[in-house]
């Protein structure tokens, strides 16, 4: 009876933690909808086969894409043989890919993948004109525009090469006959099985599974059959969605929590006529409880609605931004938006917890004190918590500074903004009024009665001070301390790159996912190869192919023994330290070893390098004749270069240095800004809510300000500036707190990497937040006031006394 | 005087603040209140007036001494214990801020005995609301009802649980002239035709003039008493003798 009484009385005071629940609920809701619906599918090419034989699959950690270990051409030909002769199967297929873009108008177009021709049939994408591509001829995507009998130069590995077009299919991918796309593919991971029309699918499975050498993929299994970097996308996206959901979770709890601490001190006295007439204080609690409950489980189900509307918007914008493979799609379920109600409910009553507790200690005797002092000192479980949440956040923040970029780099900045935010939210009631009466001196000096009154408020509201200044203080500290974090750690990883390359200029991609051996090698260009080798237990080893040249001039090669003339026979590789101390190797020890073509080799260890980009490094022409894939990233040119044609292009070092990662810099960057964005927006939610929430308790006061002769412009104008106080001394804290946790990780990386690295802040964005949170702050507060200044008459201290029971606080 | 004691005080002494700065609000206050009557307590400002009721009621728990109400002494209760016992057994009219803004007249004053978990029948709440005069305006919430009426729910209140004793802080301190001697000729009637105890606690020699008994505070202490014939006049003369004594 009263919980519902006291919602419909009091709803006001109930809006913002509405609102919030509302907004965060729908964030989470979306996010783990699209979670859900972000498992691994099974590409669309390789739909229409019922059956896909793949390699045994490696445990792999998180955020690791390293490929599995391909079959050697040997058993890929028994396994063929053995499949073929499965009753049912028309046609055992092994998948072979390779990089394949044709250049159309001097540019290349947007799909680089090849097939060899037999795998068309594994969508199927029919013939939709010409014939299949024999020796030489190539068939390809009927919306490039080509028809067949016309000529089309296609970039390969190894350069440009003009095929004529032979036909044309209805989907994606160039066509090469099988023989020349085994000349050009990888190792083969897959073979699908096509069946004969009406086989029996689960008999060829079963058939399937008794050949031995791999594991049997049907229905969504085959999803197992992705591309790594739509995996690797997938992860990304996994990061961040679980990232936008952690924080709007926690943001909710937090505002709950203080909206319910904000009205429960607003009714002290409520509380106490409550005791006093024989409410005991476990039924208070409860009341409380009551009060949240009903209003998070309205607003829990209202975002979860919205969520749920909003889910396919969302996913459309993941796909788009990169944080999700293209075909990416949001699909409903029950039990992720059951889930997200779930955690509404349980963030409502984490958030009242602590005001229900301050609610049911009210005394009786409250009911009956005239003035409300609001000086308690803080508890010390609320010291301890405060100043231990610090400590944990700056040491995540250390953390995540010292992280290559690469690992889970979102996921330690959340905690490091996490911790700050709990420890500074906790420890406010203490910091904020000692630091406003510092700032507002200068206030107190001038004639007029605003500056007076702007100090004055803002130093006995404590409660509404702490309230407004808090959330600034935690929006603009993880603002400056996540994106100057992003921001600094990309410029040193650009210093350090500008100060190792010794080369005259670079050739990069351009509009292509690498360099071909033509760009690469253009004008005496060199450059190096990126693979994996297989280790006979499975384990997998980055390994570079690259001259002795080459890695001299880029100078990050430091030799333990041996020297890097070794590169220059074929039989030799130079391990990374870490893998000689750990394999016990040593000049003359073999590592065998298979290649990304799935052929084996036995090469000597020739010398033992410090610090390598890879575990083992190799002669270039080794590594291309064993793994016919790979694409260059760069290639560095000693003197003019010319220019390096298609697919390609030439960029002096500097500039590469500082675009070398830019897409990975992009994403991670987008994500920051997308973090940002919206705790400014929650930020924003807390800090119209507390104005609206303390303009009823300001009546009083505001009326009185009226008798004693100010005009309703006065009033507003002191509000107004009051609340601009507030907001800058909260932005400041912000700065003030996050700026040397940001200079000490510059010198952290400045030391570790022998660099000058520069303090990167990017102030426009920063800015950009404080300036809303004033707008906002100030526009909350005057029309919050306003109407209680237009009404209040002679007679509204009087009045007001007798209708509400909350005073100022 | 020959009837039970509802309320008894032996030796209460309350003080407040810190060792180096101690307020004897109260210092020694022994007295009894019995069944079926209607006590004032007056005093100056800072007499200890108020702390004493807040003691009696078991709203404060005195530093020294003991209260006992209906025979139950208060300070062996918990604090838990002391909420059950106010719920059953005292009433409270308070000076202003007696009701719940959000609930009606009538949920007001159901609200003790919904809180103690038990029924309560809507005849049984109108019932009380009609004895006060205020049957018609049971669905009103509190800002649409005049300052007498807020008073009249709350003493609707403080007594659909039946209590041994009402405690009545300045109840009319916010009322005009005529509202307060509706309230206090209520008050008075509810002892007269109910056998209702109270106690209520005033600056008022007109509102003390309807009590049995009239009990006079200075500093923490009673220093006087009358009985028998209260009238504002004497009274008034009692507490000018009082508020001219050298502090």
């Amino acid at each position: 009876m009263l919980t519902f009484a006291t919602l419909r009385e009091r709803w006001p005071s109930f809006a913002g933690g509405f609102v919030v629940l509302f907004l965060g609920m729908a964030m989470v809701s979306m996010s783990v909808l699209a979670l859900a619906s972000a498992g691994a599918r099974v590409p669309e090419r390789l739909a229409g086969t019922p059956v896909f034989v793949s390699v045994p699959m490696a445990e792999r950690g998180d955020g690791d894409f390293a490929p599995d270990r391909p079959w050697s051409p040997e058993t890929v030909a028994s396994l063929r043989e053995r499949l073929d002769a499965i009753p049912g199967v028309a046609q055992a297929v092994p998948d072979r890919t390779f990089y394949a873009q044709p250049v159309i108008g001097g540019r290349p177009v947007a799909g680089d993948r090849g097939y060899a021709w037999s795998a068309a049939m594994l969508a199927p994408y029919p013939l939709t004109a010409g014939a299949a591509p024999r020796e030489g001829e190539v068939a390809l995507d009927r919306s490039l525009g080509l028809a067949p009998g016309e000529r089309v130069s296609v970039l390969t590995v190894h350069g440009p090469v003009t095929y004529p077009v032979s036909g044309t299919v209805d989907g994606p991918g160039v066509y090469l006959n099988d023989a020349e796309a085994a000349r050009l593919s990888a190792g083969v991971r897959a073979i699908g099985l096509v069946t004969e029309p009406g086989a029996d699918v689960a008999a060829v499975a079963a058939a399937a599974r008794a050949v031995a050498g791999g594991v049997v993929l049907t229905g969504e299994g085959r999803g197992a059959l992705e591309t790594r970097e739509d995996e690797r996308t997938r992860w990304i996206g996994l990061q961040v969605l679980t990232a936008m959901a952690a924080l709007s979770a926690f943001v909710s709890v937090l505002v709950v929590g203080s909206t319910f601490a904000v009205g429960v001190a607003q009714r002290r006295r409520e509380f106490g006529l409550l005791r006093a007439v024989g409410a005991t204080p476990r039924q208070v609690r409860r009341m409380v409880y009551g009060e949240a409950l009903a209003v998070g489980v309205t607003a829990t189900a209202g975002g979860v609605a919205a969520g749920a509307l909003l889910g396919p918007v969302l996913g459309d914008l993941l796909v788009t931004v990169g944080f999700q493979p293209p075909g990416f799609a949001v699909r409903w379920s029950p039990l992720p938006l059951a889930g997200s109600f779930a955690v509404g409910v349980v963030v409502t009553l984490a958030g009242v917890w602590s005001a229900s507790r301050r609610a049911a200690r009210v005394r009786p005797l409250e009911a009956l004190r005239e003035a409300e002092v609001d000086d308690r000192p803080m508890p010390r479980g609320r010291w301890i918590a405060g100043v231990a949440c610090c400590a944990l956040g700056l040491a995540a923040a250390a953390g995540a500074g010292r992280s290559d970029g690469s690992d889970a780099f979102v996921v330690s900045g959340l905690v490091a903004a996490m911790g700050v935010i709990a420890g500074l939210a906790l420890l406010s009631p203490a910091v904020v009024p000692p630091v406003a009466r510092l700032v507002s001196w200068p206030l107190a000096r001038g004639r007029g009665a605003t500056g007076m009154l702007v100090r004055e408020n803002a130093l006995t509201a404590v409660r509404r001070t702490a309230a407004t200044a808090t959330p600034v203080l935690i929006t603009v500290g993880c603002a400056v301390l996540i994106t100057g974090m992003v921001q600094t750690t990309a410029a040193a990883f650009a210093e350090v790159r500008a100060t190792t390359i010794r080369a005259d200029a670079v050739i990069v991609p351009d509009g292509t996912p690498g360099l071909t051996d033509a760009a690469a090698s253009a004008a005496g260009a060199e450059s190096s190869l990126f693979s994996g080798l297989f280790e006979p237990d499975g384990g997998v080893l980055s390994a570079i192919g690259a001259t002795p040249e080459l890695l001299e001039r880029a100078g990050d090669v430091q030799m333990v023994s041996g020297s890097l003339d070794a590169l220059r026979s074929e039989d030799r590789v130079l391990v990374a330290q870490w893998l000689a101390e750990d394999r016990g190797l040593r000049p003359g020890s073999t590592l065998p070893v298979s290649f990304e073509d799935g052929t084996s080799a036995t090469p000597t260890v020739a010398g033992v390098v410090r610090e390598a980009d890879a575990d083992v490094l190799l002669s270039r022409e080794l590594l291309r004749r064993h793994d016919p894939v790979a694409l260059a990233e760069e290639a560095y040119v000693a003197g003019a270069a010319g220019p390096p044609g298609p697919g390609a292009r030439v960029m002096d070092v500097p500039t590469y240095a500082a675009e070398a990662d830019a897409e990975e810099d992009r994403l991670v960057w987008i994500a920051t800004v997308l973090l940002v964005v919206v705790s400014t927006a929650y930020a924003g939610v807390a800090i119209v809510n507390t104005m609206a929430m303390s303009a009823a308790g300001r009546v009083r006061d505001l009326a009185v300000l009226r008798l004693s002769g100010a005009t309703v412009r006065q009033v507003l104008a002191t509000v107004a500036a009051e609340s601009v106080l507030v907001v800058l001394l909260g932005g400041g804290l912000g700065l003030v707190v996050a700026l040397p946790a940001l200079l000490g990780m510059r010198r952290a990386f400045a030391t570790a990497m022998r660099a000058d690295v520069p303090l990167v802040v990017p102030w426009p964005l920063i800015l950009g937040v404080i300036a809303a949170c004033l707008a906002l702050a100030a526009c909350a507060a005057v029309l919050a006031a306003r109407p209680a200044v237009r009404r209040a008459a002679p007679a509204g201290a009087a009045e007001t006394r007798w209708r509400r029971g909350p005073r100022s606080g | 005087m020959d009837r039970e004691e509802t309320v008894r005080l032996r030796a209460v002494r309350r003080l407040y603040g810190t060792a180096a700065h101690t307020v004897r609000a109260l210092d020694g206050v022994t007295a009894s209140f019995h069944a079926g009557t209607l006590t004032a307590i007056m005093g100056p400002s800072g007499s200890g007036k108020s702390t004493l009721l807040h003691c009696a009621a078991g709203l404060d728990r005195p530093t020294g001494g003991t209260v006992a109400i209906d025979g139950t002494d208060l300070g062996s209760l918990s604090e838990n214990g002391l909420t059950l016992l106010r719920r059953e057994r005292v009433g409270f009219v308070f000076q202003a801020f007696n009701l719940v803004s959000a609930l009606t007249a009538e949920q007001n004053v159901a609200l003790p005995l919904r809180l103690a978990g038990r029924a309560a029948p809507s005849g049984l709440v109108r019932a009380a609301l009609a004895e006060v005069g205020l049957a018609d305006r049971a669905g009103h919430r509190p800002s649409g009802l005049s300052g007498g009426e807020q008073q009249r729910v709350a003493i609707a209140r403080a007594l659909i649980t039946r209590p041994a004793v009402v405690f009545a802080d300045e109840p009319t301190g916010q009322l005009d002239t005529r509202v307060s001697r509706q309230i206090l000729g209520m008050l008075r009637g509810l002892v007269d035709d109910r056998g209702q105890t109270m106690i209520m606690v005033t600056h008022d020699p007109v509102t003390a003039s309807y009590a049995d008994r009239v009990l006079f505070l200075a500093d923490g202490r009673v220093v006087d008493e009358l009985t028998g014939t209260v009238t504002a006049e004497i009274v008034a003369a009692r507490m000018a003798v009082l508020e001219a004594a050298p502090c």
